[in-house]
């Protein structure tokens, strides 16, 4: 390819794919991206945490359970 | 992603147990096949295979559709399930004459209280942050309730 008909290539891309305008973002995003980033890992409130203890102390002690659960699961 | 939210609340409820199904098939196909354990459970196969992802499908949509706008608890109306499932599947044993083994009865009081905090647990964290993933409800992560 010549230098003359890289140029013209050039120039084709360009006119196909003009600048974009307008291409500043409105708004700054990186006060909601350190927002999203400083949220807390999902926290489990103690009566959840019992009720997993409870829950696992009664499969522990009758695993014949767990047939059942996961037949209704 | 405001189009089809009932879809979308079908699919999220379908998805955790259509996943722990191949968890319960591989489990089953084990000890059936391979340990010849002499129950035919092949027989009621069909209730966890085909009524329940359907049943967490349809009430999650339930959920969305009646309760979501009011700020019930999801894991509450989830951990009511069992109330149906159970006994559904005490239904699907008896309409195909499967001999369910004694032991069974014997922990049904103990399995109850268990499924119904499994399924509040579930309900709760796993089909809540699915909800919000598929942009049906916000969730909470520090509660782990909907927004």
């Amino acid at each position: 390819m010549s230098e003359r008909e890289m140029e013209e290539l050039k120039r084709l891309l360009k006119e196909s794919m003009p600048a974009m305008q307008d291409a500043e973002l409105r708004r700054d995003l990186w006060p909601a991206m350190q927002q999203r980033l400083a949220e807390p890992a999902i926290h489990m409130p103690w009566w959840d945490w019992a009720l997993l203890a409870a829950a696992g102390a009664v499969i522990f002690l009758f695993p014949a359970i767990v047939p059942a659960l996961l037949y209704h699961l | 992603m405001n189009k089809h939210p009932y879809v979308r609340a079908y699919l999220a409820g379908i998805a955790i147990p259509t996943v722990l199904l191949l968890l319960v098939m591989t489990v089953y196909t084990i000890i059936r096949y391979v340990y010849d354990i002499p129950v035919p459970i092949e027989k009621v196969i069909v209730f966890p295979m085909a009524a329940v992802p359907n049943a967490w499908g349809l009430w999650n949509v339930l959920y969305l559709a009646f309760l979501a706008r009011r700020h019930f608890s999801l894991g509450l109306f989830g951990g009511a399930l069992p109330l149906l499932l159970a006994p559904g599947g005490y239904v699907v044993t008896r309409l195909l004459a499967f001999a369910v083994p004694h032991e069974v009865y014997q922990i049904a009081p103990f399995a109850l209280p268990v499924g119904l905090i499994v399924y509040y647990l579930v309900w709760k964290y796993f089909v809540g942050f699915l909800n919000a993933e598929l942009g049906i409800a916000q969730f909470s992560k520090t509660s782990g309730q909907m927004l």
